[in-house]
């Protein structure tokens, strides 16, 4: 498999009065062509500042530290503007949180695509664009007739279908997709996941999703990448993540997420909050809130290291971790 | 409408009987209004001591119309509602609104917008008790204290004159049920109550709730789009689709065994945090629609695969198809099969 992502040791601040905030804090990984990668954490963790940091598209008090992002080989950190603008939208585009809240509401939806579709490739002519508005309609599932239709008149879940086909408008070989279904209700939310996934692997595009929900990475996701605080704390194929996970915050969450399926497990709490990233120290971010943390954990780093093939881990403990993780989580 | 079988009468804290409650559609400012959205049409249930009901359903479905019109905040179209054997319809009196709002409270969804700015922690929890003229000021603040400690905020003295914006959303939820239960309410109502918080404080505030509701014995209506919180909320399931009540029972039997079409499709869209679980959804033709105006006939008829004849003809009751499990569907009625 060939590389068609790689972040390598990304830090970017804010820079505020007060000080720095470390929203994404040395964080690494690889994508490969045709793989779907799941970010998850909570809010705050880095995970929209992370993907907004690959496609440049960060606010004016942040300052990008150190790190490189190859795409395709190309460090994008490394472009004009004129040349990042080319790799949006055509190389790696974006489907934004409550995207479907920004369509235009006195514009026609299938107008909206063609726009998108003649600003990136000048050349196309409108029939042209039209006919692949079309054809992208019939592939993420809504009628086409639908195309000269306003967005008040689309429900949520055909909004988000016209957002999910306007990012595909200029074949892009990468769709980074920010919460997409997390407005929706449960039914579409299954259909919109099912489609996504579908097209994916259809046309063997990279993803990358980012969620708060375990869930639905679960089924999304081949690689699942756990963020917590600024810093990329676990990343392995998903059943390793689900079946094996070794830092105590993805132990964590697995173990306080109610299910429908299966036995009802007692949840398990994490103490306390998330920290503040304001001038955050250099020691693991965690240690705080977990139950395993020692002396060494408040005061040094963990570094991210690969603890067996394909599995990466910041956390000092993670071996003798793994029998009193288990007794941790059943109770 | 089929009976609901009473109880123990004392036990039974809040009774709801063909509760209704629509809302006019007008075309313009000054016209009459000719159609209704029937956001609540003729449901019944009740809550026991001690019981926490899950009402669940999408968006839209009639959920927190329901529970607003409960504590009052709506006055309903129809129906009646007994609480502690008390009619409570219909409240006329101050000294009744004041008995009835002392008993009852409700935890809103979103804690960054149910608390006030411009109010200290102090006073947005002894609130209840000022309305209520409860004790004096050293009571009150005591009060205030003793719950706040007790939800988890501590030490509650560093809190009592903070603002809300010095605090985190998990901290503003647990406030916000601070003053749901300072007055020790009988019945309370959560709308949402862990929805807007991240994964991680989610699981300590529902687990705080738990605590509660058994520590001081509250009947509890938790109102929830998620199945998978419901199933850890709740005893009893109520599944609510476009003002109506499709399926009702004991909350394991719901998971493991929904009946309703409706139901079925629901759980089935639930994703399953395990990456080697095949789920199998369980497809529903198009989407939640606006019951105004609706015809007598089963609201889910458009949407439903298994649909038959009679369900065009006539609304589908409420039955008990064994062990208080009550399902609204022909499917399931014996007569009219």
């Amino acid at each position: 498999m060939k590389p068609i992502l790689e972040v390598e040791n990304l830090k970017m601040y804010y820079s505020t009065k007060l000080g720095y905030v470390k929203a994404v804090d040395g964080i690494s990984f690889v994508l490969n062509e045709g793989e779907s990668l799941g970010l998850v954490g909570e809010s705050g963790c880095g995970k929209t500042t992370t993907s907004m940091a690959i496609m440049r598209l960060l606010a004016e008090n942040a300052e990008i530290l150190s790190g490189h992002i190859y795409f395709k080989g190309k460090d994008l950190l490394k472009l004009n503007n004129e040349e990042m603008n080319k790799v949006r939208w055509a190389g790696i585009s974006m489907i934004f949180q409550a995207a479907m809240n920004s369509l235009n509401p006195v514009y026609k939806v299938g107008d909206q695509i063609i726009e998108a579709i003649i600003t990136h490739e000048p050349n196309v002519t409108f029939e042209e664009a039209r006919e692949r508005v079309v054809n992208l309609y019939k592939l993420v599932g809504l009628d086409p007739k639908r195309i000269d239709n306003y967005p008040h008149e689309y429900s949520g879940g055909m909004k988000q279908r016209a957002i999910i086909a306007m990012s595909l408008s200029c074949n892009p070989d990468m769709i980074i997709a920010d919460e997409p279904t997390t407005a929706l209700d449960v039914i579409v939310q299954d259909m919109i996941l099912k489609e996504m996934s579908r097209i994916q692997k259809k046309l063997n595009m990279s993803m990358i999703y980012i969620s708060h929900d375990i869930a639905v990475i679960a089924e999304v996701a081949e690689k699942i990448g756990i963020m917590y605080a600024g810093k990329l704390v676990e990343l392995s194929d998903s059943v390793t993540i689900f079946k094996r996970p070794a830092h105590p915050y993805t132990i964590g969450l697995m173990s306080s997420f109610p299910s429908v399926k299966g036995e009802k497990k007692e949840l398990v709490t994490i103490p306390g909050e998330p920290p503040n990233l304001l001038n955050a120290p250099d020691s693991c971010r965690f240690a705080p809130r977990c139950p395993f943390a020692t002396k060494e954990c408040l005061e040094k780093e963990p570094p991210y290291e690969e603890i067996e093939p394909n599995h990466f881990i910041a956390c000092f403990h993670p071996q003798n971790l793994r029998k009193q993780v288990n007794e941790y989580a059943k109770g | 409408m089929p009976k609901v079988e009473m109880a123990n009468a004392t036990d039974v804290v809040l009774k709801v009987e063909n509760l209704k409650k629509f809302f006019p559609v007008r075309k313009g400012v000054f016209s009459r209004a000719k159609s209704f959205l029937h956001a609540v049409d003729d449901i019944s249930f009740e809550i026991k001591r001690g019981e926490v009901l899950a009402l669940v359903g999408e968006s839209g479905c009639g959920k927190t119309t329901t529970g607003k019109t409960l504590v009052k905040l709506y006055e309903p179209t129809g129906g009646k509602i007994k609480f502690l054997d008390r009619d409570v319809t219909d409240l006329r009196s101050d000294v009744d609104k004041k008995w009835f709002h002392s008993k009852s409270q409700m935890i809103f969804q979103d804690p960054f917008e149910s608390l006030n700015p411009r109010k200290t922690i102090f006073d947005i929890v002894s609130e209840p008790m000022n309305i209520q003229n409860k004790g004096n000021l050293k009571y009150r603040e005591e009060k205030t204290m003793e719950i706040l400690k007790r939800v988890g905020i501590s030490p509650p003295n560093a809190f009592l004159w903070r603002y809300p914006h010095e605090l985190s959303g998990g901290q503003r939820q647990r406030v916000a049920i601070a003053r749901a239960l300072v007055m020790n309410p009988e019945f309370v109502v959560a709308d949402e109550p862990t929805s807007m918080l991240d994964v991680s404080i989610r699981t300590q505030v529902m687990k705080l709730m738990m605590d509660l509701i058994s520590d001081m014995n509250m009947s509890f209506l938790y109102i929830t789009h998620d199945f998978a919180v419901a199933r850890y909320m709740s005893d009893y399931i109520s599944v609510m689709y476009l003002g109506k009540m499709v399926e009702y029972g004991k909350t394991e039997e719901i998971i493991q065994n929904p009946l309703h079409p409706y139901t079925k499709a629901l759980i089935s869209s639930v994703p399953v945090p395990d990456p080697e679980f095949k789920r199998k959804s369980i497809q529903i033709k198009g989407g939640i629609g606006k019951a105004i105006d609706p015809l007598p006939r089963c609201r889910f008829y458009d949407r439903c695969l298994l649909a038959m004849d009679i369900c065009a003809k006539k609304e589908p009751p409420l039955l008990d198809v064994g062990s208080g499990h009550k399902v609204a569907c022909f499917l399931y009625d014996k007569k009219e099969k």
